[in-house]
């Protein structure tokens, strides 16, 4: 017990005392183990069968009480319950409870405010927390696109199962995603590339909203998704979850079996999962592919079949001091790309063979295998000091199949001397090595050190017939700071600074066909061009953020301003080729300058019993964002003649915000509001005055939910309705069309039955209600006009088992 | 609520503060436009080009603010892999293995500051080349056409390769 705690133990009998002696009455405060208020606890009462929760200082009282002894039961979700017996003879008796963290997360429902609370007055960034249960009733074609709801999250889509986490507006290598601790690390500057992670595999996410280089290092410019496996098995159990899928719209099947166990401080757990899905429907006839028309069979967006496997082991020890854990995870897929839309120019396809099946993949079509091993252990040194270490290899391997296509000058029939498969449009195979080193060490009461070491080292190599980035090996190593003081309960000062130090080598490329050059003196000679030349580029950057937090009853303010960064990668430095999905030539700049942001956030939330309101609006500005440039040129040696996009550098300047509005109607009816805005401006450069590529237009949620404890056998059922509403987007840049606006209504039921003692977890969910056909302005695919998938119906069940529940057939 | 007004009205500040941001730069939104339409506009949908011929690329590109560069592409299409963008098919061959097909890749700029350009560009086709003949039969004429801003438009031409 700390002096704090002692303190309000004091002034609770003294406010007991200093009441008058009529009423019997039972108050007191529930901490957690650092003596931090625990809100929404449960308190029961028995016999009286009266139950409350506590309120945000953790505060709960009984009154009009008879003299008595009482039963008192604790209870909140992740700690272990205390169960008391309380004789009552004195007016009022104080009841201070602390509750310790419980390992027991095995059917844990929903990990609630608390963390979210306690994770949003630690941060003085704008943070978004869900969990499993929010994902499983909110399921879509991705991890990704599941949390697509969130304010100020959205995603950039290409077919149904590829989504890129988008934050207020940026992608790709500007959003970290990090998974168990180590950064994912893939091929994600591809507008192709989804994320090889295990939707089922994951409990917890955390979004950072805001440029968070400081802590996540050189990519976290625009955010950052913090994906984690979290959920321990009981103390000698053994358990585990079976999860089944089903979509109507490309008839997708998934299964993920999990098996867990724990004996003392040693536990493991295995999952494999298995998706399958066909190609998904839309509503329209045909598309527009440019200027070319391509007809759809029966509403299929031909060829967007997918499949994909995966393996994962999650295994370790817990001590009290001492926690080691190891993931070993594998994840392979395989998905089709819309067969009238990739290469370099529309393509007729051959319609017998691709519509004779909406099942099967054909050409073109991704294969992409990620394995990872991940050791993330956690040492206690001592009450003050903790110490983390992260280690992390990953290796990404991708190939990207196609009916060879000479490109520019290659031979029309390809020669049987090369080494690669002619089908074999392009191959990456990376290696990543990450290295993380944290520290946190409590200065004093009120003050709190986190530092720490990351480092990552990638080995891409290239291989196949087509040329888009070269082999390259890339180190980066940073180190930071970050103190937290409390001035009083209320308010905290955050400040803290990074120096980050990155080189990257590029290896040179040439083509493995000769092209026609115009000499100095007019003649034309055939050459092996060079595609790529050597480059050797190191960077260093100071980036720094201030923090503030301030807590008053009702309200939680945080303003924050801060400094990122963020190399430019392989793809920027030196891409030159084609862009198969929109049929563009793109060419790097070795010269770039790193990219800098300074960002100020702001962040306001009301919270009062019923209500809660929530602004965040931010100010971002960019002296040198790096920019992909339609230009008005031409290439004339590979693909055929393709509009050439140059990497440049412009000014940007961007600002929005999200809104949250929560009204609990009556006790089991909530409604709620959430809206998003951004607005981006090329301040420079060619572009000056036009937006920035794939600007999210500004878009609502209405949405009323029911959710009562139990009704009848189901427990825990809800109810929603969404009505999401998105203005039109007509603020574009080349090659871009503005997007109408839509109207979407999405729903979900579920809830939890008991099936002969055996709890299943349903949820039913149907997306785009009405089978409304409209256009997602932030899609790879509204580019050629494919509106968004037509109505889903999706169901998922997930039933977990343990030997707890048949105790009596099975000894531990 | 004092506070909450306080709330309400900075939401409405902010929603007013945008929409109120209407740009005032002239921004270029539109694409440049290939006209096939013109008296005289050659080659069309469904024309056939000859080897060891010259012939004059006609036809009218216009932009509302600055046209950019154009280029034409010729690669065979024996395969059927590709359609074209006008309205009417044309009748193809047989699919077939490309031996030594034609192909041209050519890039051309537009004199600066035109809103309206018409071609008048003399092509030659050679017959062959040091592999020997081209394949006759059916080839893609693709011409991409870009504005100064760096929008595009393309039309996709099926042609005929022939001797005469």
């Amino acid at each position: 017990m700390n002096k704090a705690f002692v303190l309000l133990l004091c002034t609770n009998i003294l406010y007991s005392l200093s009441l008058g002696q009529s009423q019997f009455a039972i108050r007191g405060v529930v901490v957690d183990e650092n003596s931090k208020a625990l809100p929404g606890a449960t308190v029961f009462l028995e016999p009286v069968n009266k139950g409350t929760i506590t309120d945000e200082a953790g505060k709960f009282e009984f009154r009009k009480l008879d003299k008595g002894r009482y039963n008192i039961k604790i209870t909140f979700v992740g700690y272990a319950p205390i169960s008391d017996s309380i004789w009552l003879d004195d007016a009022a008796v104080v009841y201070n409870a602390q509750l310790s963290v419980s390992p027991v997360y095995l059917e844990e429902v929903v990990v609630k405010d608390n963390y979210k609370e306690m994770r949003k007055k630690e941060t003085a960034l704008n943070v978004e927390i869900v969990d499993d249960a929010y994902v499983r009733q909110n399921l879509g074609g991705s991890l990704m696109k599941s949390l697509d709801r969130l304010p100020g999250v959205t995603t950039l889509d290409i077919g149904s199962g590829h989504s890129k986490p988008v934050i207020r507006g940026l992608s790709f290598n500007r959003v970290v995603v990090v998974e168990n601790s180590i950064k994912h690390e893939a091929q994600q500057w591809g507008a192709d590339h989804g994320l090889e992670v295990d939707q089922y595999a994951i409990d917890r996410i955390e979004v950072i909203k805001g440029p968070a280089s400081l802590m996540y290092g050189s990519d976290a410019i625009g955010g950052v998704i913090d994906l984690k496996n979290r959920k321990l098995p009981e103390v000698n159990s053994l358990g585990g979850t079976i999860d089944l899928t089903g979509k109507t719209n490309n008839d997708f099947l998934g299964t993920s079996l999990a098996l867990q166990g724990r004996k003392n401080w040693f536990f493991a757990s295995i999952r494999a999962t298995l998706l399958d899905y066909g190609d998904y429907k839309v509503p329209t006839d045909s598309v527009d592919i440019y200027s070319y028309r391509a007809a759809l069979h029966k509403n299929h967006l031909r060829n967007t079949a997918g499949e994909e496997q995966n393996l994962h082991a999650f295994f370790g020890v817990i001590q009290k001091k001492i926690q080691s854990k190891f993931y070993v995870s594998n994840v392979t897929s395989k998905s089709g790309f819309f067969a009238n839309a990739h290469g370099l120019e529309p393509r007729s396809v051959d319609t017998d063979l691709h519509d004779k099946s909406s099942r099967d993949i054909h050409y073109p079509y991704q294969t992409v295998s990620h394995f990872k091993l991940i050791n993330t252990s956690y040492y206690q040194w001592d009450d003050r000091l903790q110490l983390e270490l992260d280690l992390g290899g990953q290796r990404n391997f991708r190939q990207e199949w196609s009916q060879y296509v000479s490109h520019g000058y290659m031979p029309a029939v390809f020669p049987d001397t090369l080494s690669f498969n002619p089908d074999l449009e392009r191959q990456f195979e990376k290696y990543v090595y990450t290295g993380n080193l944290k520290l946190s060490y409590e200065l004093n009461d009120k003050a709190n050190l986190k530092a720490g070491v990351s480092s990552e080292y990638q080995d891409n190599r290239i291989d196949g017939r087509g040329f888009i980035i070269p082999a390259y090996q890339q180190l980066t190593i940073g180190g930071y700071a970050f103190v937290s003081h409390a001035f009083s309960k209320r308010s905290e000062l955050q400040f803290g600074v990074r120096y980050d130090y990155g080189h990257i080598h590029t290896e040179a490329y040439r083509d493995w066909f000769s092209s026609p050059v115009t000499l100095t003196d007019g003649d034309t000679s055939a050459a092996y061009l060079q595609r790529a030349g050597v480059i050797n580029r190191s960077f260093s950057n100071v980036s720094w953020s201030i923090g503030y937090n301030y807590s008053l009853e009702k309200w939680l303010v945080n303003a924050n301003v801060g400094k990122s960064f963020r190399m430019p990668i392989a793809k920027e430095l030196a891409a030159n080729g084609v862009n198969y999905h929109r049929f563009s030539y793109e060419v790097g700049n070795s010269e770039l300058s790193p990219e800098v942001s300074y960002q100020f956030d702001l962040g306001v939330t009301y919270g009062s019993g019923k209500l809660s309101i929530g602004l965040s609006p931010f100010f971002n500005y960019f002296p040198n964002y790096i920019y992909l440039n339609p230009s008005s040129d031409h290439d004339r040696l590979y693909g055929n003649g393709n509009q050439v996009y140059y990497y440049t550098q412009s000014k940007v300047m961007r600002y929005g915000g999200e809104l949250h509005f929560q009204y609990q109607l009556i006790k089991s009816i909530q409604l709620e509001i959430v809206g998003e805005y951004i607005y981006s401006k090329q301040l420079s450069g060619e572009k000056k005055g036009y937006t920035l590529p794939f600007s999210p237009p500004p878009s609502a949620i209405f949405s009323i939910r029911y959710q009562k404890q139990k009704i009848r056998f189901i427990e825990t059922p809800y109810l929603f309705v969404d009505y999401k509403a998105t203005a039109a987007q007509n603020n574009i840049v080349p090659p871009e069309e503005p997007t109408d606006g839509y109207q979407v209504i999405n729903t979900g039921l579920g809830g939890t039955i008991s099936l002969f003692h055996q709890q299943i977890n349903i949820s039913l969910q149907v997306q785009n209600l009405f089978n409304t056909k409209y256009f997602n302005h932030t899609s790879y695919y509204r580019l050629i006009n494919v509106p968004e998938p037509g109505r889903n119906f999706i169901v998922n069940v997930s039933i977990p088992f343990s030997t707890k529940q048949t105790k009596n057939n099975n000894k531990q | 609520m004092k506070s909450l007004k306080f709330l309400f009205s900075f939401a409405f500040l902010i929603l007013l503060l945008n929409s109120c941001e209407k740009d005032d730069d002239e921004i270029d939104q539109e694409k440049p436009k290939i006209n096939l339409e013109i008296d005289g506009a050659f080659p069309v949908n469904c024309d056939t080009l000859y080897f060891g011929e010259t012939f004059t690329f006609k036809v009218l590109f216009s932009d509302n603010a600055e046209l950019g560069s154009y280029s034409i592409d010729v690669h065979h299409n024996f395969d059927h892999h590709t359609h074209t963008t006008e309205v009417n098919e044309c009748d193809l061959e047989e699919i077939k293995d490309p031996v030594n097909p034609y192909v041209s890749i050519v890039d051309y700029d537009i004199p600066e500051g035109k809103t309206s350009y018409e071609t008048s560009l003399e092509i030659t086709i050679p017959s062959g080349d040091e592999n020997g003949e081209f394949d006759r039969g059916d080839y893609h004429f693709f011409i991409s056409l870009t504005d100064k801003e760096g929008w595009s438009t393309q039309k996709g031409l099926s042609i005929k390769m022939m001797d005469r």
